[in-house]
C-alpha cells in the first residue's frame, strides 16, 4: 500500500480524500521520502489541499496547486507541472482528486500521461455521507469515477466517521460496508482510516491496515493550536 | 434516522425537502452551489421540480409565481445573488408570499471574494430592498441548527405569510458536521389552510389575487399598517437567542452570531479555565433582534464585546439595546479572513487591562 510511485485518491464529495491525502503525505515525508502533492480539486471551494501550503512546505512537501491570487479562486485551474510530474519524476506523487465523477473528470484529462503500471488509485468512502449510504451506491460511484477518470480503482480506503461523534462501532460498521463493496468490485480494502484516538483499539479488532489520522482540515473554532486568523481551514 | 455527516449546504437542502418543499429555483454562485446541486439530485426523487433559472432575477420571480400557488418553495444564493433578487423579495413581502430564502454570505462589497463573511447583516435585517418591509432572519451556527432552522423557517413563512431568510456565513454552507433528522416533525405553528393561494377559481370561491400593486393610497396605507402589525407580532413572538455563562458573574459580555459565536465559545471556555469570566448572548433571530436579552445580559457586565466578520454592522443593534450604559468594544476580520479563538482571548484581555479602545459614539 502506498508503495507505487503515484497514489491517486478519488471518492465521493466529502468522503475525506483531502484529510487522508494530507496525512499520507506528512507521514511519508516524515520518513524521509521526497513527496509531491497535487491538488486536482475543482469541486469544493474551501477546505482544499492548497489551504495547507504552509504546513506542507514546513514538512518539505512540494505542492502543485493554484497559487497567488488564484489560491482562493473557484476556477477549474489545473497547474501544468502536474503533467510533467506524472510523466517522469523521482518523487512520490499523491494526487487529491475533487469529489464525485465531476471531480474525476479532471483526472480523465490527464489519462495520456498517467503511468498506469506505476499508479495505485484508491476510493475513499464514508458510509455516513448521504451519497453513499450502502455498498451498492459506493460500487456505482466507483464505476462512474473509473469511467470519467479513465483509471481503474485498485482499492478502497474505509473512512466512515462522524467527526467528533465517531465511535469504534461506527468505524467497524463502515468497514463492513467497505468489505461488501470490495467484494462487489473484486478489489481489496487496502486500509481503514480512524482518528488517532480510535486507531489503536481499531487495530485490535480488524485485520486490515489502519491509517491513524491526525485531524488537519478543520474550521477555526476547532483548531487546537497555531490559530492563525487567515483564511485557513487547516492547522497551519 | 441514522446520523449522517453532511455539508451545511446538503443539510439545508435535505431539511427543505423534509419540510415539504418540492420546488426550488436558483442560479449558481459560490459558496452555496451545493444547495442547488443537492436539490437538483433530490427533488426528482420526491416528485418535485428543480429549475436552474437564467439568473437570480428570474429565479426569484419564479419563486414568486410558485409561492402564489401555496406550495412550499425555496431559493438560495450568496451575497451578490441576493442583491439581484432584492426587487422580487420586496414583491414577495408586499404580496405576502411565504418563501424561504437562503443567503450563504461571501465577502463584499461588489463581487468581493468567495470566502466566509457576515457583511450582509444590514441587507438582511434592515435594507434588503425598497418599501416598508421586514424579513424574518434566522442565523445558524452549526450544520444541525441550519437544518432545524430551515424547517422552522417554512412554518414561520406560512404562519406570517412573509419571506424568511436563513443567513449563514460561508462556513455554514461548506463545513461538514453530523446531522440527524427526526423521523417525523410537527409544525411549530398552527397553520391555517392557504385559502389565499391562486389554485384555480372553479366559479365556486372568490378569486385569489397575488399582487403587490396598490394604486389606491388609502388601501396601500392600510396594507402597510397590516404588514407592520405582522412585524410587531414577530418582534413579540419570534425572538430567538442562546445564552452562555450568564448564570455566574462575568466582566465582559460577548455578542456574536453564526460560526463566529462558536469561535467565541471556544475562547470563552478557555478563559473560564483561567478564571476569566466572560458570558455570551448569541442572537439566532437577527430580525427580530434579541434586544431585551442583550440589554439584560449587558447590565451584569462591565463591558460588551461585539465580534463579527463585517465592519461593525451589528454594533448598531447592540447599541440600540444597551444605549450608553456600557462601553462597547469591537473585534472583526473581513474579506474572508477569519477570527481565531486566540484573537478573541487577546481582545478580552485587552478589555480587562484597559488597552482596548471602546467604539466611539456618534
Amino acid at each position: 500500500m502506498f508503495d507505487k510511485r503515484v497514489t491517486v485518491l478519488v471518492g465521493h464529495f466529502g468522503s475525506g480524500k483531502t484529510e487522508i491525502a494530507l496525512n499520507l503525505a506528512m507521514d511519508l515525508a516524515s520518513r524521509g521520502l521526497p513527496v509531491t502533492m497535487a491538488d486536482l480539486d475543482v469541486v469544493k471551494p474551501y477546505f482544499r489541499t492548497r489551504s495547507a501550503r504552509g504546513l506542507l512546505t514546513e514538512s518539505g512537501i512540494e505542492l502543485l496547486a493554484p497559487d497567488g491570487s488564484n489560491l482562493h479562486a473557484d476556477l477549474p485551474i489545473i497547474v501544468p507541472q502536474i503533467r510533467s510530474h506524472l510523466r517522469r519524476s523521482d518523487r512520490k506523487l499523491i494526487i487529491d482528486v475533487g469529489g464525485d465523477d465531476v471531480g474525476a473528470r479532471v483526472l480523465g484529462s490527464l489519462s495520456d500521461v498517467v503511468p498506469v503500471a506505476e499508479t495505485e488509485c484508491f476510493l475513499v468512502v464514508n458510509f455516513r455521507r448521504p451519497s453513499t449510504p450502502d455498498p451498492r451506491s459506493a460500487a456505482a460511484m466507483v464505476r462512474q469515477i473509473e469511467a470519467v477518470g479513465r483509471l481503474p480503482v485498485t482499492g478502497l480506503i474505509s473512512n466512515t466517521h462522524l467527526l467528533d461523534e465517531t465511535t469504534l462501532e461506527i468505524v467497524v460498521e463502515g468497514l463492513q460496508s467497505a468489505r461488501k463493496t470490495a467484494e462487489l468490485l473484486d478489489i481489496p480494502v487496502v486500509a481503514a482510516a480512524a482518528s488517532e484516538v480510535l486507531a489503536d483499539e481499531l487495530r485490535t479488532v480488524i485485520d486490515e491496515p489502519v491509517l491513524a489520522l491526525r485531524r488537519i482540515v478543520m474550521p477555526p473554532f476547532d483548531m487546537p493550536k497555531h490559530r492563525a486568523a487567515g483564511p485557513l481551514f487547516v492547522v497551519n | 434516522m441514522t446520523k449522517k455527516l453532511m455539508k451545511g449546504s446538503e443539510a439545508i437542502g435535505e431539511a427543505a425537502v423534509q419540510a415539504g418543499c418540492h420546488l426550488f429555483f436558483g442560479y449558481p454562485i459560490t459558496p452555496q452551489n451545493e444547495i442547488p446541486e443537492y436539490m437538483s439530485m433530490r427533488l426528482p426523487q420526491v416528485g418535485g421540480t428543480f429549475v436552474q433559472a437564467e439568473s437570480e432575477v428570474a429565479a426569484s420571480n419564479m419563486l414568486y409565481g410558485a409561492a402564489g400557488s401555496g406550495e412550499r418553495v425555496m431559493t438560495s444564493s450568496s451575497s451578490p445573488g441576493i442583491s439581484l433578487m432584492a426587487e422580487a423579495i420586496s414583491y414577495l413581502a408586499g404580496a405576502e408570499l411565504p418563501v424561504v430564502i437562503v443567503n450563504i454570505m461571501r465577502g463584499g462589497p461588489g463581487l468581493g471574494g468567495i470566502l466566509p463573511s457576515q457583511s450582509d447583516y444590514f441587507q438582511a435585517t434592515k435594507g434588503t430592498a425598497h418599501g416598508d418591509f421586514r424579513l424574518l432572519v434566522l442565523a445558524p451556527w452549526s450544520v444541525q441548527e441550519a437544518a432545524n432552522l430551515v424547517q422552522d423557517a417554512f412554518d414561520l413563512a406560512d404562519y406570517y405569510r412573509n419571506p424568511v431568510l436563513i443567513l449563514g456565513d460561508g462556513l455554514i454552507g461548506q463545513m461538514m458536521e453530523p446531522v440527524e433528522f427526526a423521523d417525523s416533525r410537527e409544525p411549530i405553528k398552527v397553520l391555517p389552510p392557504k385559502t389565499w393561494a391562486a389554485t384555480g377559481h372553479n366559479g365556486s370561491k372568490p378569486r385569489s389575487v397575488i399582487n403587490s400593486l396598490f394604486l389606491d393610497p388609502e388601501e396601500l396605507e392600510r396594507h402597510n399598517f397590516h404588514l407592520k402589525e405582522k412585524y410587531d407580532r414577530m418582534e413579540r413572538d419570534e425572538v430567538r437567542y442562546e445564552a452562555h455563562g450568564l448564570d455566574t458573574d462575568y466582566d465582559v459580555l460577548i455578542v456574536a452570531y453564526g460560526t463566529v459565536a462558536r469561535v467565541c465559545l471556544t475562547a470563552l471556555e478557555e478563559l473560564a479555565e483561567e478564571g476569566v469570566k466572560v458570558a455570551m448572548v448569541r442572537p439566532v433571530s437577527l430580525f427580530p433582534y434579541p434586544s431585551a436579552a442583550v440589554r439584560e445580559a449587558a447590565a451584569g457586565a462591565k463591558a460588551v464585546l461585539v465580534v463579527e466578520l463585517s465592519m461593525g454592522q451589528m454594533i448598531e443593534d447592540v447599541r440600540l439595546a444597551v444605549g450608553r450604559s456600557k462601553p462597547i468594544h469591537f473585534l472583526n476580520r473581513v474579506g474572508g479572513m477569519l477570527i481565531s479563538p486566540d484573537a478573541v482571548i487577546d481582545k478580552i484581555r485587552a478589555i480587562e487591562d484597559g488597552s482596548s479602545e471602546e467604539v466611539r459614539h456618534a
